[in-house]
């Protein structure tokens, strides 16, 4: 049996899609309810709906063996995890943003706000630039339109939100797309499972 | 003897079993103090698997440390004997600051250090250890086996250096083959050494399966070196009954400054993280004492409590409830205790309390009662 963290929401209902189209379905999924846990042991996979950011949580402590989760949430988490494959869904890029006419002053540390502290500062720290950190949990886009930053570092799709908030792509500097993630210990002892599990989402995956 | 060390919890059950083995195999015991001069870890801080140390200024003013780790002060203070290898284990806790909640943390750990002449044999030994080590634990267990020297000068061997090797040791570490195929292709390495970057994360198997591919991706003197050491590992243990549980996983790469060949890392079914972290580490013991070799393993028993619950169904065997006590109770309860029963007396049955049998102590009389 092998336990899944899929994350919640419109990136888990793809991902639920795939696996079920490789021989791991549990059509229970899709009942209209409010059950967070899914089994299915003729197919021996249990499917555990979280929230995106607990993905790697869930599996870094072997609640499950195995999870979805943005290049982002692991980046930003840094647990030890296995990362087995890119499923190429969700892309997008981290980004620092600014209003448009932000011009930097070079003379006093940047003000960035952002939901990703530990990526932020390795991404400054990588030139030596110094920077002061405001974390905050979502609406990133308003801390500098009200003087609260003077940047924003934070995962830009189409950068439609950014432009309707008067605000333009500084850098983009990580590419983020949704990644396959194992316990190292459920690894070692449901290898032969997993790689299983990895070879049939990789070759669904090329033929796309 | 047994049965009491049996029905104990792990974390108190393990220390005890594990200290027989290695005294068994010729490992004496070393204490140690739990304090140290700062200055002593703050010297050797590359050596050290966490950054948090717990410092204090002692009663004359010197700056001193909760010890966080344990090798080091074996490597220091040990004292080696001629012609022979010192041969220690230890049964110590050390103190670090936890990563996660950055509150200190008081961390049980069991292991040995072999100093000296590490040859073959000894190094079969440790492994072997290792492996028993784990197998007192759950006998659904896998120790994982790396090479440091092997993964480093396969990178030397194909000129990648510097911040380039540390970010390809990340993907292997992570199994990451997208991204390093990725970063290599955008940072024009050839094909051919892509091939054996993705080769090296991807090994994973017992020995006899995954030596052939290791073979393959011998490219100079220091990587046959390492082959030669894993192949006569290998030689030595596949005759053990243990042999099975033993994975080569080219993956595992842990404290690079640390460890300089061989790696440990042992994983039990119920716990979601490495129990047994260890490898040979020349270059520290090269640092602190100028000569020789190195090589040992710690068990880490935090967490095997709740990961390997102790299922006892009685608290105790018998369980006397008594009104007036006399001078035969405690008689009575002394030769309980003298057959092997484990024995608690009260005066009214505690609802918490679980007895195999209850017995009513009345006028100096034991009648056994109906819970």
């Amino acid at each position: 049996m092998i336990t899944i963290a899929l994350p919640k929401g419109r990136l888990g209902d793809k991902v639920y899609k795939l696996f079920a189209s490789i021989g791991y379905d549990c059509s229970e999924i899709f009942d209209d309810n409010r059950k967070l846990i899914f089994e299915n042991k003729e197919n021996g996979v249990r499917y555990l709906l979280v929230k995106p950011s607990d993905v790697a949580v869930y599996v870094y402590h072997g609640a499950a063996d195995i999870g979805i989760a943005g290049k982002d949430i692991l980046d930003e988490c840094g647990l030890s995890l296995y990362e087995l494959l890119d499923l190429k869904l969700g892309k997008c890029h981290m980004s620092v943003a600014a209003p448009n006419d932000y011009k930097e002053d070079q003379s006093r540390p940047i003000r960035v706000a952002t939901k990703f502290p530990n990526i932020a500062k390795r991404h400054y720290m990588s030139f030596n630039r110094e920077i002061e950190i405001i974390k905050l949990n979502g609406s990133i886009e308003i801390a500098p339109l009200v003087g609260l930053s003077d940047v924003i570092v934070d995962i830009v799709e189409t950068g439609t939100t950014l432009k309707e908030n008067n605000l333009k792509v500084l850098e983009k500097f990580l590419p983020i797309s949704a990644r396959l993630i194992a316990n190292r210990s459920s690894y070692t002892f449901k290898q032969n499972e997993i790689d299983l599990l990895c070879g049939r989402l990789q070759k669904v995956l090329e033929e796309k | 003897m047994q049965n009491f060390i049996n029905s104990l919890p792990t974390e108190d059950r393990l220390p005890l079993e594990l200290s027989k083995l290695y005294e068994q195999f010729g490992y004496q015991k070393y204490c140690m103090s739990k304090f140290e001069e700062y200055g002593f870890y703050s010297d050797n801080r590359d050596f050290l698997s966490t950054d948090g140390i717990i410092a204090f200024n002692n009663s004359a003013g010197k700056l001193m440390a909760l010890k966080p780790d344990i090798t080091l002060s074996i490597v220091k203070n040990a004292r080696t004997i001629p012609f022979a290898n010192a041969r220690y284990y230890f049964n110590e806790n050390v103190y670090r600051i936890s990563e996660n909640t950055h509150d200190c943390k008081e961390i049980k750990q069991c292991g040995i250090e072999l100093l000296g002449d590490v040859d073959s044999h000894a190094t079969a030994e440790i492994v072997l250890l290792a492996l028993k080590s784990l197998e007192k634990i759950d006998s659904d267990f896998t120790l994982i086996i790396s090479h440091i020297a092997f993964v480093s000068s396969a990178l030397k061997d194909a000129g990648i250096f510097g911040e380039n090797r540390r970010k390809i040791l990340g993907f292997i570490k992570r199994k990451n083959r997208h991204d390093l195929l990725n970063w290599c292709e955008e940072n024009g390495v050839s094909s051919e050494i892509i091939e054996r970057l993705i080769k090296i994360s991807s090994i994973s198997g017992t020995l006899g399966e995954v030596l052939p591919l290791l073979k393959e991706l011998v490219t100079g003197e220091a990587t046959a070196a390492a082959y030669e050491e894993l192949f006569n590992l290998y030689n030595t243990l596949n005759k053990m009954d243990l042999y099975s549980k033993l994975k080569l996983d080219l993956s595992v790469l842990n404290h690079l400054d640390y460890y300089n060949g061989i790696l440990l890392q042992g994983y039990v079914k119920n716990s979601p993280s490495p129990v047994l972290s260890g490898g040979r580490y020349d270059s520290l013991a090269k640092k602190i004492r100028g000569d020789g070799g190195a090589f040992g393993f710690a068990v880490y028993l935090d967490g095997l409590n709740l990961h390997y619950p102790n299922n006892k169904e009685f608290d105790c065997d018998a369980l006397i409830i008594y009104e007036q006590s006399n001078s035969t109770l405690l008689k009575i309860v002394n030769d309980l205790c003298q057959r092997g029963e484990t024995v608690r007396v009260e005066h009214q049955k505690p609802d918490c309390i679980k007895a195999k049998r209850i017995f009513e102590y009345k006028n100096g009389n034991l009648t056994e009662v109906a819970e």
